[in-house]
């Protein structure tokens, strides 16, 4: 998967350096486990050297994993802070946006994502962003606890009943990025997904301008059809 | 092996038996016939556990299928869970644990040797309880059931309160067998068995023992929550309504994270004693690896927070986790180095259990690597609820449990039946389990850290790519499954048909192998001064010089105390 918001550019960064560190890991400790047993088999008939240890070589050791272990807490920092920025809204992103990002609720309940526009629109399933504007999803849950998951957006996390969490992110490019629910909340869990579409801010304008009369309009009709008594 | 199985001075067994043989070990209170009876039935659920693992697995074969419906799924994904860490994982160690230390300090028996018992008895009632609810209705809250899912109201059958009870009871009784072992430990060594004397694997359940303390009863008040909101309308978990459902998060994930700690330990020390013994050299570093094996047990549980990145909680919290996570390295590292520099200058016998000590490190070492990455707060965005981490946490329990448990299960299966295990099945059944956890797994870990597939899914779908791994995962878990049992099926026949093995099969330097194998009741006739590590190393030389036939080269500097 490719990244699509500054945001991801450093997680995927880092999680290549942690692929690194990971076979780096994988490698060292094989490799000397592999070397150890394969060298000093009792057949080569040599005697056993006594030797318990010694302060000086654990002290060495010690010290080189404290410092493998600074680095990779320092790079981690470093990318973490770089994917935490919050991202401001490009030239050519929605012109309203201006320093504040585009807030949108989005709320997990079994088993669907439900997202609320500035303008009091709602979709159901497909999320619709302007291109190139910084967007702040607030997270919700109405039930049990979801995890909202679009990996070429942004990092996943947790929608929790009772606490707001946040993900912000700014896409760089128009396009439709499919994700899922990525923590069991029962039977449905698995079908439990969402897409995010990325448009030009003229499209978004439209689309949540669009989707608000319509609202307003099944709105009016369902009242109406009570009152005319038609629909008990 | 020609060594004698009886010694004359003194004789108390060979009275006839007052009560039939299942009744009497029913109701012993005996650390070793206790010990026996844990290992014994965790390895019975360690074979439950596969078959819940291979329907998973069946199911997630091809994408899309429909073998399993979502609620069988998550029924299998539950028991599963609760099968291999309440009912495997601990008391396989916790059985290893306490057949042996007591042993390895020259007691004769334990010291509050009735709360053992009762603590067998409670694991054995906590199984009981969780297989009762197939009788009706399992938990369908997943491997750990978090709230609010795993309350009253997305959960009205008794599964969950099954499961809470269950693992309720077998974690009480996880407690008590600590509470004998840390008293045991402290209370009954042989004279001169000194702390800085004790065998590692001694350390090692000491160590665990008082771990479990710490975080049996965080886990227990959480089961206890639980219970009292879906039972007694509380509202501990209840998100919202002066509850939270994250305070089930950390407080389960306090207990887990200890947990998987303690496998580590259980495993590592085991290690320890098989490297030592079978390179015939002392460990490398043994004060060192004990103080890092303590490093693991207190820094390993504060990481608790590693499993909650992804959750709302401060960025300061996230940092926590993972400068936890990391200074991990410095302690794992250390261990790993120094049973590594064990083998180094040795004169290796590469029998089963070193064998599988081996692959438990390597194992291990994949497990621990992934996990470095899944500790950079950044890529745990990315990585974590997917089977990146499901495959990430089995390198580590199954090298840890089911490797380290086996390497256990080859070492110390002389002493408990005075028969070895068959050395040509252990052979087989290790390559077998050593491809099929690397089949199962490392496709897992590339369908999540390539792909993002999200974890506990009862289906995947054909469009994300993720097919041929699955596929790999299923046959390889397979392979598992088959290595496994043969380990099984050749400790069985062994016990009647095993080489007999004497008291000392792997000229050993600790004092179980100054038993007699099987142990007699009282474990020691008599015991010999413990001066120093190694006392039965000490035995040969002393021997050895007093019969004029040195068995140590005159150039081995003298046994460090």
């Amino acid at each position: 998967m490719d990244p699509h918001s500054s945001g991801t550019d450093q997680i995927d960064t880092l999680l290549w350096i942690g692929f690194v560190v990971a076979a780096i890991v994988i490698v060292a400790v094989n490799a000397g486990l592999i070397y150890a047993l394969r060298r000093f088999r009792a057949e080569r008939g040599a005697e056993p050297r006594q030797v318990t240890g010694g302060r000086r070589i654990q002290l060495r050791v010690g010290g080189a994993l404290g410092v493998f272990a600074a680095a990779v807490l320092v790079l981690s920092l470093v990318y973490t802070e770089k994917a935490r920025e919050a991202p401001a809204s490009g030239p050519s992103g929605l012109q309203a946006a201006g320093s504040e990002p585009l807030k949108i609720l989005a709320t997990g309940q079994q088993w669907i994502w439900r997202y609320d526009y500035p303008n009091e629109a709602f979709s159901y399933y497909k999320l619709v962003v302007p291109v190139d504007t910084a967007v702040e999803l607030d997270l919700v849950s109405t039930d049990v606890v979801h995890t909202w998951d679009v990996p070429e957006l942004a990092g996943k996390r947790d929608a929790v009943p009772g606490k707001t969490n946040h993900v912000v992110f700014n896409a760089d490019g128009e396009g439709t990025y499919a994700g899922q629910s990525a923590t069991l909340s029962g039977q449905a869990y698995a079908a439990m997904r969402t897409e995010v579409e990325v448009v030009s801010p003229e499209e978004y304008e439209t689309f949540v301008e669009q989707r608000k009369s319509d609202i307003e309009a099944a709105q009016d009709r369902v009242v109406g059809l009570i009152e005319s008594g038609e629909t008990p | 092996m020609s060594a004698p199985t009886k010694r004359p001075e003194l004789v108390v067994d060979g009275f006839p038996p007052r009560r039939p043989r299942w009744a009497a070990t029913a109701t012993s209170a005996d650390h070793k016939d206790v010990g026996r009876a844990l290992i014994i039935a965790s390895l019975g659920f360690l074979f439950v556990a596969l078959v819940e693992l291979l329907l998973m697995r069946l199911q997630l074969a091809i994408p899309e299928n429909t073998f399993l419906d979502p609620v069988t799924f998550n029924r299998m994904l539950s028991l599963y869970g609760a099968t291999a860490i309440f009912l495997f994982a601990i008391p396989l160690a916790l059985g290893f644990f306490y057949y042996v230390a007591p042993l390895q300090i020259g007691a004769r028996r334990t010291a509050l040797p009735r709360l053992g018992q009762i603590g067998l008895w409670l694991y054995v009632a906590g199984a009981t309880v969780l297989y009762a609810g197939l009788l009706f209705t399992p938990s369908e809250a997943g491997v750990n059931p978090l709230a609010p899912l795993s309350g009253l109201a997305f959960l009205p059958d008794n599964g969950v309160d099954a499961w809470a009870a269950a693992t309720g009871l077998a974690t009480l009784g996880f407690v008590l067998l600590a509470i004998d072992l840390v008293t045991t430990l402290r209370r009954r060594r042989a004279p001169g068995m000194a702390w800085r004397r004790m065998p590692v694997f001694s350390w090692a359940a000491a160590i665990s023992s008082w771990l479990l303390l710490v975080i049996g009863p965080v886990m227990l008040a959480a089961i206890a929550m639980l219970l009292i909101d879906r039972n007694f309308e509380g509202i501990f978990f209840a998100g919202g309504a002066g509850g939270a459902p994250l305070l089930w998060q950390h407080l389960s994930w306090i207990f887990h994270t200890g947990a998987y700690m303690l496998v580590l330990i259980f495993a590592l020390a085991t290690i320890a004693e098989i490297v030592a013994a079978l390179s015939r050299k002392p460990l490398f570093n043994r004060g060192a690896t004990i103080g890092s094996l303590v490093a693991i047990a207190v820094i390993g549980t504060l990481a608790w927070m590693q499993n909650m990145l992804t959750a709302p909680i401060g960025i300061g919290w996230m940092y926590f986790a993972m400068v936890m996570s990391l200074a991990l390295i410095v302690p794992f590292g250390l261990v790993l180095f120094n049973l590594i520099a064990t083998l180094v200058g040795g004169t290796l016998r590469m029998r089963a259990p070193l064998l599988f000590a081996a692959g438990a490190i390597a194992m291990i070492s994949i497990g621990l690597a992934a996990e470095i990455s899944h500790s950079m707060v950044a890529v745990a965005w990315r990585l974590q609820h997917t089977v990146d981490s499901t495959a990430a946490t089995h390198f580590v329990l199954v090298g840890g449990a089911v490797f380290g448990g086996f390497a256990a299960l080859h070492w110390w299966f002389p002493k408990m039946t005075g028969r070895t295990m068959g050395e040509s099945l252990a052979r087989i059944s290790f390559w077998t389990m050593a491809l099929g956890t690397l089949l199962a797994f490392v496709p897992l870990l590339l369908a999540g850290g390539l792909e993002g597939q999200p974890v506990d899914a009862f289906e995947f779908f054909g469009s994300t790519g993720v097919d041929a791994y699955n596929l790999a995962a299923s046959i390889g878990a397979f392979v598992l499954a088959a290595g496994i049992v043969l380990t099984v099926v050749n400790a069985i026949l062994s016990r009647e048909g095993g080489v007999p093995a004497g008291h000392d099969p792997w000229g050993g330097d600790s004092l179980e192998w100054f038993a007699l194998s099987p142990p007699n009741r009282h474990n020691f006739d008599v015991l010999p001064d413990v001066r120093s590590a190694r006392p039965l190393r000490d035995i040969r030389v002393a021997i050895g010089h007093r019969t004029g036939r040195a068995t140590t080269p005159a150039r081995e500097s003298q046994p460090v105390a």
